[in-house]
């Protein structure tokens, strides 16, 4: 081909993908004539140092304010004065700002919002201003809409005029009297030298504390602190939703706050009064909380919420800017200064009806977008899932390690030394954060595909602010950003006929006329889809009060129940799709808010005296990371063992309890009305070792029970006799120790089952880690019975199988001996055929199934009549990630050479394996990286195969990940094929199952559970399983719908017992009280 | 100043190199005192950058001072080797090549160590280069001949000191807090650090048979009993502190106080933006002094060499001394419990150094580099301290290095960030140290 040709081929292919993506097309300011823009002007008095918020930019909102069903849009300046332009249709728009004299007079501006004050029908705009810092003056103006294209400033009148550090507003009726009122976001400005402790948020302070202003008619009144609304000088204000999050008919409040401090989660209590309960609906929270927005995203009727944090996609980004705070820290800030969970990267929090949110950013795949601002949910595509735009950027991005450690001190020592000031030349110096703004289509099952390459032109702008509205009244929702030093940009949607909508705008009452706080149910095909209405979204912003439904090929909606404010409610049926439709009361009825919740169908009730269970696991202060510090997660966490039997032959079930190290293990007698603790004298003089897994059976053929418990934690090494396992037996009425075969390994499992069928019970001792040399594996043992003494089977020797963490007898070829499966962490399980007594390993061929494997357990799930078995792992919810084509890497080596060996996992990003620990983290390990690599920048975006040498990484053990999903191998009879869970059960690791017939319908079930915090703070707590019980294939029920109460708690072990007649659940954590519930048994 | 000094350093060996091409015979390079001054300045400067805790810097001192010691000690009548002198030092090889300028060697193999224990070695290896180019074109045998001898001894004294045991504690496990324990240490605002080096006692000193040789007098008891001895003491400090806050940054003691911060890294958080304020660490103020000493007694290379060697090993083996007992009694900084129990919004003077507080380090190591100076120059050796001026600190004058010592000691007092107990048992320390090692080790006859 003509090389002419190809070249203009090429300009012709990259323009086009240039300006225009698939779905939207961006329209600057010479198509649009949205001139606007918010410079910033950095002086040496005022810049990023001087003021925190420096780059936050101004606000946008969206909203008809002429009445001619074109939404117009008002933008505010920071330091330029605000515009209010009039959209003429076509997506043109005219500046009417000095008509309309709503340029504002305050010095520093920030969001901006739409909103019927004074109730006469017309948008009023209401604009935020910082006031009091830097000279900065003013005050919040409220611009009433006279109807005429002209508006009045009038919040001095309606005591708006606010002179604080506010940041939003938005608008609800909270305490559903008809009419709006305000909740108004400040920020702080605490010079963040110090935490200072969580209660500052009690002490009041003007400037920076919220606000909720009741509206009185003519006037809005502070109620802030009678509302139980926080106000102190710690709230760095920057995120705000309203929604009724609990559905109860009262708009509740989330409240995102940068830096230390907790992001607020406010529950109205129905009485003009709220109670913020983040800790008991969050398990953890994002760190620098930004924007935020709510959207019901798995079609269950009920709120869900992002909340933006700041953690980069990109390595180079990544790798060379401040990251998550190390787990001491954490651990500080935490149990110190009395802060909750908080970490640095998006959040996604699923709903989940009456109980708590599931946190899914990462297994949903919007965990990082790197500076993030506003978050918009929209079905953009119309194909009835929820789409999410996400603007993002930053001017200078200050947390550059390398400016930090390098740059900053020369360039600012001087200038701070004089002038108590940074100049500009220092400022030039931190590297540019403009990042294309992020889109991500909804995919329906909890997970988002990143579409921004392909949606939208990737931008390279600062984007802050932004709002929807169907600008051009084609149907589809179209996006406005307002950009720092630039031009807006609208995003013209450009699904059109593509597939259907319908769009609803609400005429309610005089004082709320555009109805805020109406909530939709909407059905089609059989999905479910839900919206409410509340305009004050994503960030310093508010959009077009309309509710926008994607409809996907459906020509109409069965029906749509709109919920009033007031709590009434009425039905439409079927509705044309495509048409915008304007909703007015109509024969409306009471809405009953209680058929919304679940239905009640318990099958565990909490015992609330717990069968006076005071069992309180306490975990041991040793934390691995501070020996290992490379350790991908600890293994000195994985206590306690729980274990139950009749251990002083009264023939009731009795209940043993491992100890941590240096904590004593506890025996729990069953009475005839309670359980009681016993003391043993041969705990006593064991409790300096950790308890991890025991194991109950008759080992020395006397027809009582005894216990065989498997020591590790991860701290002890070499030949310490703390890493001894246990056996006690039952002799007389009491416990006593008796000798084992001297095996010096972190245990995790103890399997016992007569293997070779001689009539006494062997054992299976599985062994998990080296201490010291993670990575490396340790022997795991047969042990074999010979009339009550083990010794180590000469017939089945001792092997390194892996990493292993559980195991499990069970026939697998009907020859009515058991096998043997045992599956651990950086392996495949692995199977034992048993061959009158002699174990044989067996090749499978399911594919490489190589994952963090945690628990197993035989169960008949496709009802087959064979047993299938269920593997619990890691999930898919952390940084880990793990593919056949992209497998999870750990290289362990002695890198520099100093006799200890380093674990350094590897995950893949763009086909490159990045470390998931960040370069100070691996320095500190091997030092001579910091001469390899001189700065940050050099080693951000660098490969493992760049960071090592070739010949090092190939000396090195290689252990991998395939597979991170917990699942089933279901058994086909002669082979066993893997088909995972579905996403709900892949939030966290499963550590535990228990099979029992739990719904007393003559079938057994299995209750799954886990959770585990033994992670860095880059992964976040992975505390978002509340448990699941598993009937079969297709039916899974999540635990908090039937009673249980999981979620937040690390789950080890479940035990079913009888006890007065009546059967109960045993709940046994890590670090916390056992739970006992009662099996409801329904008949 | 210095950028001066190396100007004028390298017009000298540029005369000498214009001179060397007349056909002339090539003349010897000459080593000045400077050029030692200018060396380890180069390292004070490259250290700043790369941010070596104090304890860590210590040791990169000592060790290019050692090799840079030895080699030119081998030609002195007056002065006598370290081999056995300390610990596990078996001496360096001779040259028989009559071709080396050992004081060219010495400065060679100076810069070479230096070079191996920092991290940015782009800037050594630049300074390095330099001189190199003006030193090869002066006389390019002595230079190639002097070169190839001190690379030698510089990689004999690296395989010495890579037996320190350094590269084994990077791995060991990092400091536990341990927060139900209210007399422990924990991190401090506002970058919450990790305890650092809390295994630098299992470094090997040069001198001291262990790092607990000089183990101090533990500190007061813990107690918020308001009577109690460790009480008073914390009120001592809360006091103190509002008392010169009051009197405002020019009052002597904030003077005192910042004059002597020499904290590596002090970070300073505003909202997202952070940066740090770097400086020289405390045993690098106590090389500058040194500097000032051996040049106002106008001292000559070997000298010169001499007191930064001995100074620096007692400085070196100081901290190993200190951060023995810091990791030992483990005490909580005054900004923890000022905090918890009298204000919680007081912030110290100075920033609190990320490592527990009894002893203070620079009682220990002003003492120690005190006694030693003292040992060498004598007493009431009055000296102009501008060790602080490139980091905008003004000149203080000192009488002696004892009186300099007692004031870095007391400055931490004002400064907000320890108690009397280990300022005071900490100086003793310090000076019992240092007279250690004048009485112990034998390098200058006289």
């Amino acid at each position: 081909m003509n090389r002419g040709l190809v070249l203009l081929l090429s300009f012709l292919l990259l323009a086009s993908c240039k300006e225009k993506g698939i779905l939207f097309d961006s329209l600057e300011a010479d198509e649009t004539g949205l001139a606007f823009e918010n410079t910033i002007t950095e002086t040496d008095d005022l810049n990023i140092i001087d003021y925190l918020y420096f780059y936050n930019g101004g606000g946008v909102a969206v909203g008809d304010i002429n009445n001619d069903d074109l939404p117009d849009v008002f933008l505010s300046g920071n330091q330029v004065s605000n515009k209010l332009y009039l959209n003429k249709g076509n997506f043109q728009f005219k500046d009417i700002t000095d008509q309309a004299g709503v340029s504002g007079s305050s010095t520093w501006n920030t969001g901006a919002v739409m909103g019927d004050v004074n109730g006469d029908g017309l948008l009023d705009i209401y604009v935020c201003a910082v006031v009091g810092i830097l000279g900065f003056d003013g005050h919040n103006e409220l611009f009433i809409n006279n109807g005429d294209g002209t508006f009045t400033e009038r919040s001095a009148e309606y005591g708006l005029d606010h002179d604080s550090y506010s940041s939003n507003a938005a608008f609800l009726d909270y305490d559903l009297d008809g009419d709006l009122d305000i909740y108004l976001l400040n920020h702080a400005v605490h010079t963040q030298e110090s935490f200072g402790k969580a209660e500052l948020r009690f002490k009041r302070n003007y400037e920076t504390g919220d606000k909720l202003l009741r509206n009185d008619g003519d006037h809005f009144t502070d109620v802030s602190e009678e509302a139980g609304i926080f106000g102190g000088v710690n709230s760095y204000g920057l995120g705000l939703a309203v929604s009724d999050f609990n559905q109860d008919g009262w708009p509740d409040l989330y409240v995102g706050n940068d830096f230390h401090e907790d992001d607020y989660y406010y529950l109205n209590n129905q009485d003009g009064t709220f109670s913020e309960q983040m800790r008991d609906y969050f398990g953890h929270t994002s760190r620098f909380s930004m924007g935020n927005d709510v959207a019901d995203i798995n079609h269950d009727g009920w709120p869900d919420l992002i909340s933006l944090d700041m953690l980069p996609e990109d390595e180079k980004v990544l790798k060379a800017s401040e990251g998550d705070d190390n787990f001491q820290i954490l651990k500080l800030r935490t149990e110190q200064y009395g802060y909750h969970f908080q970490y640095t990267r998006n959040m996604l929090f699923l709903n989940q009806p009456g109980y708590d949110y599931a946190e899914t950013a990462p297994l949903s795949g919007v965990a990082a977008t790197d500076w993030s601002w506003s978050a918009l949910f929209a079905d953009f595509d119309q194909d009835t899932e929820q789409d999410l735009f996400i603007s993002n950027g930053i001017a200078k991005r200050p947390n550059d390690l390398d400016y930090i450690k390098f740059v900053s001190n020369e360039q600012i020592q001087k200038k701070m030394e004089s002038t108590r000031l940074m100049d500009k030349e220092a400022l030039e110096l931190m590297p540019s954060g403009k990042v294309p703004n992020y889109i991500f289509k909804g995919m329906g099952d909890i997970t988002f595909s990143d579409e921004s390459e392909r949606w939208m032109k990737q931008d390279s702008l600062i984007s802050g602010a932004s709002a929807l509205a169907d600008f051009d009244g084609d149907g589809d929702m179209d996006i406005i950003t307002q950009n720092l030093n630039s031009t807006p940009i609208i995003y013209k949607n450009k699904t059109n006929e593509k597939a259907n909508y319908l769009q609803l705008a609400f005429t309610y009452t005089d004082k709320n006329r555009f109805g805020i706080g109406t909530k939709v149910f909407l059905y089609h095909n059989g999905k479910q889809q839900y919206k409410e209405l509340y305009t004050v979204r994503g960030f310093q912003a508010s959009s077009e009060p309309v509710l926008h439904f994607g409809l996907g090929t459906a020509p109409k909606v069965d029906s749509l129940k709109i919920i009033w404010p007031n709590g009434t409610y009425q039905t439409l049926s079927n509705v044309d799709a495509n048409q915008k439709l304007i909703v007015e009361m109509q024969k409306t009825q009471p809405f009953d808010y209680a058929s919304l919740l679940p239905p009640n169908n318990n099958l565990f009730e909490k015992v609330e005296n717990n069968l006076y269970l005071d069992f309180v696991h306490k975990e041991d202060s040793y934390i691995d990371f501070h020996r290992e510090k490379l350790m991908p997660y600890l293994v000195s966490d994985r206590g306690p063992a729980t274990v139950m039997g009749d251990f002083n032959g009264d023939g009731k079930k009795d209940i043993f309890f491992g100890g941590s190290k240096f904590e004593q293990a506890q025996l729990y007698l069953q009475s005839d009305t309670s359980f009681v603790a016993s003391p043993v004298a041969s705990f006593e003089n064991n409790k300096i070792t950790e308890d991890v897994v025991a194991a109950m059976g008759d080992f020395n053929n006397d027809a009582k029970d005894d216990i065989f418990v498997g020591t590790g934690g991860g701290d002890f090494s070499n030949q310490a006799p703390a890493l001894l396992d246990l056996l006690y037996t039952q002799t007389d009425s009491t416990l006593t120790k008796t000798v084992l075969p001297e095996i010096f390994e972190n245990t995790s499992v103890i399997a016992p089952y007569d293997y070779d069928s001689d009539g006494d019970l062997d054992v299976f001792v599985g062994n998990q880690s080296v201490t010291g040399n993670f990575g490396a594996v340790p022997e795991s043992y047969f042990l074999k019975n010979e009339a009550g003494t083990f010794q180590i089977d000469p017939v089945n020797p001792a092997t390194t199988l892996g990493m292993v963490t559980d195991a499990i007898w069970v026939d697998l070829n009907g020859d009515q001996s058991k096998d043997l499966v045992v599956i651990g962490e950086w392996m495949a399980p692995i199977f034992f055929l048993n061959e009158n007594g002699t174990l044989t390993q067996k090749k499978m061929t399911f594919g490489d199934l190589h994952g963090l494997w945690q628990a197993i357990t035989a169960f008949d799930m496709d009802g087959d009549g064979d047993n299938d078995l269920l593997l619990g792992n890691w999930g898919d919810n952390s940084k880990f990630s793990a593919s056949d084509k992209a497998p999870m890497r750990m290289y362990v080596n002695d890198f520099d050479k100093n006799g200890q060996t380093e674990p350094i996992v590897c995950t893949q990003k763009n086909g490159a394996y990045y470390p998931l620990e960040d370069f100070d983290e691996l320095a500190s390990q091997m030092v001579f990286l910091k001469k390899k690599f001189p700065d940050h920048k050099s080693f951000a975006g660098k490969s493992i195969e760049k960071i090592f040498e070739k010949a090092v990484l190939e000396e090195s053990q290689l252990l991998e990940v395939h597979n991170l999903r917990s699942g089933y191998l279901r058994n086909d009879g002669e082979s066993f094929e893997f088909v995972p869970f579905n996403n709900t059960l892949q939030v966290a690791p499963i550590l535990s199952f228990c099979t029992f017939d739990f719904d007393n319908d003559g079938q057994e079930e299995v209750v799954a559970a886990g959770n585990y915090f033994g992670v860095k703070p880059y992964h976040g707590r992975l505390d978002s399983f509340s448990g699941t019980l598993i009937k079969n294939e297709s039916n899974m029920i999540p635990g908090h719908l039937l009673g249980l109460d999981l979620g937040q708690k690390s789950v080890r072990h479940m035990n079913v017992f009888e006890h007065q007649g009546a059967t109960y659940l045993l709940v046994t954590f890590n670090n916390e009280k056992v739970q006992v519930y009662l099996i409801k048994k329904p008949q | 100043m210095r950028k001066m000094m190396m100007r004028f350093g390298s017009f000298t060996a540029l005369c000498l190199a214009v001179l060397s091409s007349c056909s002339e015979p090539p003349q010897p390079i000459s080593i000045s005192p400077d050029d030692f001054h200018n060396s380890v300045d180069q390292v004070t400067e490259v250290m700043i950058h790369d941010i070596f805790s104090p304890p860590v810097a210590s040791r990169i001192y000592a060790y290019p001072n050692v090799a840079a010691y030895e080699i030119l000690a081998s030609q002195s009548e007056e002065f006598n080797s370290l081999a056995g002198q300390v610990r596990d030092f078996k001496g360096i090889p001779t040259t028989s090549d009559l071709q080396v300028n050992h004081e060219l060697a010495a400065l060679i193999a100076h810069m070479d160590v230096s070079k191996r224990l920092i991290f940015s070695e782009d800037r050594i290896e630049s300074y390095q280069d330099s001189l190199y180019g003006v030193w090869s074109k002066a006389n390019e045998a002595e230079f190639e001949a002097s070169k190839k001898y001190g690379l030698e001894v510089a990689e004999h004294i690296a395989a010495w000191l890579d037996g320190d045991n350094y590269k084994q504690t990077r791995t060991m496990p990092k400091f536990t807090v341990q927060t139900d324990d209210p007399s422990r240490w924990q991190p401090t605002p506002p970058a919450y650090m990790d305890g650092i080096e809390p295994h630098w006692n299992k470094i090997r000193p040069f001198l001291l048979d262990s790092a607990s040789q000089f183990k101090p007098l533990p500190p007061p008891p813990y107690s918020m009993d308001k009577g109690s001895d460790f009480y008073k003491e914390l009120e001592e400090v809360y006091a103190v502190s509002q008392e010169i806050t009051k009197n405002g940054d020019d009052s002597e003691e904030i003077q005192i106080a910042q004059f002597w911060d020499c904290n590596p890294y002090v970070s300073v958080t505003r909202g997202h933006l952070m940066f740090a304020t770097k400086k020289i660490t405390p045993g690098a103020h106590w090389i500058g002094i040194s500097k000032i000493a051996s040049r106002k007694a106008d001292y000559d290379v070997m000298n010169t060499v001499y007191t930064y060697t001995h100074t620096s090993m007692a400085i070196a083996d100081a901290f190993i001394s200190c951060w023995d007992e810091k990791y030992r009694s483990n005490l909580v900084r005054p900004e923890t419990l000022i905090n918890e129990h009298m204000d919680d919004s007081w912030q110290p003077i100075l920033q609190t150094p990320p490592f527990p507080e009894y002893v203070s380090g620079h009682s220990v190591v002003s003492g120690a580099a005190s006694e030693v100076l003292t040992g060498i120059f004598g007493d009431n050796f009055s000296f102009n301290d501008n060790t602080e001026v490139p980091y905008g600190l003004p000149i203080r004058n000192f009488k002696s290095f004892r009186l300099a010592a007692e004031e870095a000691a007391v400055s931490r007092l004002y400064g907000g960030i320890h108690y009397r107990a280990a300022i005071d048992n900490g100086l003793d320390q310090g000076k019992a140290l240092g007279q250690h090692f004048l009485n112990t080790l034998e390098m200058r006859n006289n």
